[in-house]
């Protein structure tokens, strides 16, 4: 196991490096020149003289050759290190560390009420297979995958606000536990229910025609003990899988949601910054979102195998 | 089969029989599925819209009318007018050009570069697989949205910068259209982001299916390769990649609109509805419409190709559980 998730991890450097590098030479090469924009930021006007412009590289750093550059930039990463925002000039750490915990926090709320509602919703569709219950069920969850969440997120606005007039305009954040946290937390919430639904009722639908859930009900279990004990660990297992996809229907939703009602996390950290086409900004934000995904995807791996033993013996490799 | 004699030619007339039959019980089942049957119809209204919008629409998708300015949905515009007068309904209709062609376009591309990365990685194997599998990895592990940032802010001056120093040479107006930057980017992000999926597919049908027992019997049998390929890989192939580029269509016009939402797709005046959608946040308290049109329309589509795409999955792969 030891092994495996160190195969893993390395399996990994390489991929976050050529990402590093890759994104590192975009903004590098094609972004434009940062100092420049700074100064059109600040003093509204290019005609500078060249000779302070040249100053201001040399001090930055800026003036050396690409690999050097990209190398100091791995150098500093190793230790932590995110570097520093060549427009606002402060440490690209603090930044982060200051937006991160809001969409952390939207992020892991989202899983958990995902899965203590989709889940038991995907068991009560499975075991109605066919009937009202599950069609409503299916049907709806079908009819929410569908719908993006920057158009959920607005129409929820204009209906809750201006049709019902039960809500004051949620902009900003307050904590996850505030009153202008639910919308938002609806909207991250509808936008990957629909996953867990399915998943865990094809899953009740594969393991209700199993022996073993037959002759509990045999003997007469109650069924509701038959769900938890006997159902509840094979229909979760794929469903653990999902998670992994989910997140990254998790990031790319906080970027929309983070934008729609104003919230200071890491997406909007993203779309104000990159704007400035401050590189050490954009190059640090996609290597965290890369770096969680393959987190999570290692996490998921990892708990396989507690739910299925059976899949802890054929975890040699990495496979499809 | 148990009366039938193994020989070659009856193997095939087997698999076309067999094969004819699928593509027929497919559509029955797919007629039968209410959702995907009502889902159709606004995707089949789409593609028509998309491709006659200019006629349809009562106005240009840019004339600027000041006297009706940010007015609401009345008899001469059915979805009011936005900030400059123009007739919010018209640019919708457009807005399906934008949607259909970027969605059409950058399927094509993703789905070309993923057949010959899948075939490639399916076929040799070894090394090659290897390498097709982890750049997938690599891929698919950036959220889509984040990519498109990036693509989009670094690559836009540069490109422009390219056209202009076109223009200048050449002096072909041509060049002057920053639009087609635009959509350049928009094309490459899209085919960035949706390739991994068809190649990974694509390799895992080849894989599985080579191994089939038909396929092992087809060999030993002496059948050429080009002919296995034809009779049996292709035709067994074709149900998950349909299933596939319906949802990579409606995803891709799906991510087209959230890149106009943040600001990295298709920049005006070309309307997309992602961008209306955007623009009408801005004064979603005071004019509520120019956010309701656009945005009602994105959930339509969106619902009608979730339907669709459950439908021709149950449709073409009847052995997956429901």
């Amino acid at each position: 196991m030891g092994q495996y998730i160190l195969r893993r991890i390395i399996y990994w450097i390489p991929a976050l490096l050529l990402l590093a590098m890759v994104v590192y030479a975009l903004a590098f090469f094609g972004a434009g020149d940062p100092i420049k924009l700074m100064f059109l930021r600040e003093e509204g006007d290019v005609t500078y003289d060249a000779q302070r412009l040249d100053a201001i590289r040399r001090e930055k750093g800026l003036d050396r050759p690409f690999l050097m550059q990209f190398g100091e930039y791995v150098w500093h990463l190793v230790r932590g290190d995110l570097g520093m925002s060549v427009i606002s000039g402060r440490s690209v750490n603090d930044m982060i560390a200051a937006t991160a915990p809001v969409s952390f926090q939207i992020g892991i709320a989202t899983v958990i009420l995902v899965a203590l509602i989709g889940i038991p919703l995907g068991i009560l569709a499975g075991l109605h297979h066919n009937q009202w219950i599950d069609n409503t069920i299916l049907g709806s969850a079908l009819f929410i995958s569908g719908i993006p969440s920057y158009v959920v997120g607005p129409m929820l606005m204009v209906f809750l606000v201006l049709g019902l007039g039960v809500m004051n305009v949620p902009y900003g954040w307050d904590g996850l536990f505030s009153r202008k946290a639910i919308l938002p937390m609806f909207v991250m919430v509808f936008g990957s229910i629909a996953i867990i639904i399915r998943q865990t009722r094809a899953g009740v639908l594969e393991v209700l025609s199993e022996d073993y859930v037959r002759t509990a009900r045999a003997k007469g279990v109650p069924e509701i003990m038959v769900i938890l004990r006997h159902m509840l660990r094979p229909v979760l297992t794929p469903v653990v899988t999902v998670l992994g996809q989910m997140l990254i229907g998790i990031v790319n939703g906080a970027i929309i949601v983070e934008k729609v009602f104003g919230i200071p996390g890491l997406g909007r950290l993203t779309i104000d910054f990159t704007y400035g086409v401050d590189y050490p900004v954009i190059v640090a934000i996609t290597l965290i979102g890369a770096f969680l995904v393959m987190a999570l995807n290692l996490a998921v791996d990892i708990t396989y195998p507690f739910l299925d033993p059976r899949a802890g013996q054929a975890m040699t490799g990495i496979e499809d | 089969m148990t009366t039938q004699e193994l020989s070659a030619t009856s193997g095939i007339e087997l698999a076309q029989a067999s094969r004819s039959n699928l593509w027929q019980d497919a559509l029955a089942r797919l007629a039968a599925n209410r959702l995907a049957v009502i889902g159709i119809i606004p995707i089949v209204l789409l593609f028509f819209v998309a491709l006659f919008g200019p006629t349809l629409t009562p106005y240009d998708f840019l004339a600027q009318d000041f006297t009706a300015r940010l007015d609401s949905p009345s008899r001469e515009h059915w979805l009011g007018t936005d900030e400059l007068g123009r007739d919010v309904f018209s640019r919708i209709l457009y807005g399906a050009r934008t949607a259909v062609s970027v969605g059409l376009v950058s399927t094509a591309i993703s789905l070309v570069v993923g057949l010959i990365m899948g075939s490639l990685a399916g076929y040799l194997g070894g090394r090659v697989d290897i390498l097709v599998v982890w750049l997938t990895d690599v891929t698919r592990s950036m959220p889509a949205l984040l990519l498109a940032i990036v693509i989009n802010l670094t690559l836009k001056v540069p490109l422009e910068a390219w056209m202009e120093q076109l223009y200048l040479e050449t002096k072909n107006t041509f060049f002057r259209q920053t639009m087609w930057v635009d959509l350049v980017l928009v094309f490459g992000a899209l085919a960035l982001i949706q390739w991994p999926g068809y190649a990974r597919l694509i390799r895992g049908q080849i894989l599985s299916i080579r191994s089939r027992n038909y396929v092992l019997a087809a060999r030993a049998l002496g059948m050429p390769t080009s002919r296995i390929l034809t009779r049996y890989v292709i035709p067994n192939a074709m149900g998950p990649l349909i299933v596939a580029v319906s949802a990579g269509l409606g995803g891709a016009m799906v991510l087209e609109s959230a890149f106009s939402f943040l600001g990295v797709g298709v920049q005006l005046p070309i309307p997309s509805w992602g961008k209306m959608i955007s623009d009408g946040l801005r004064m979603w308290q005071t004019h509520p419409h120019l956010l309701a049109g656009p945005a009602v329309m994105m959930a339509v589509i969106t619902v009608s190709f979730a339907w669709l795409g459950d439908g021709l999955n149950d449709a073409l792969n009847p052995r997956q559980w429901k």
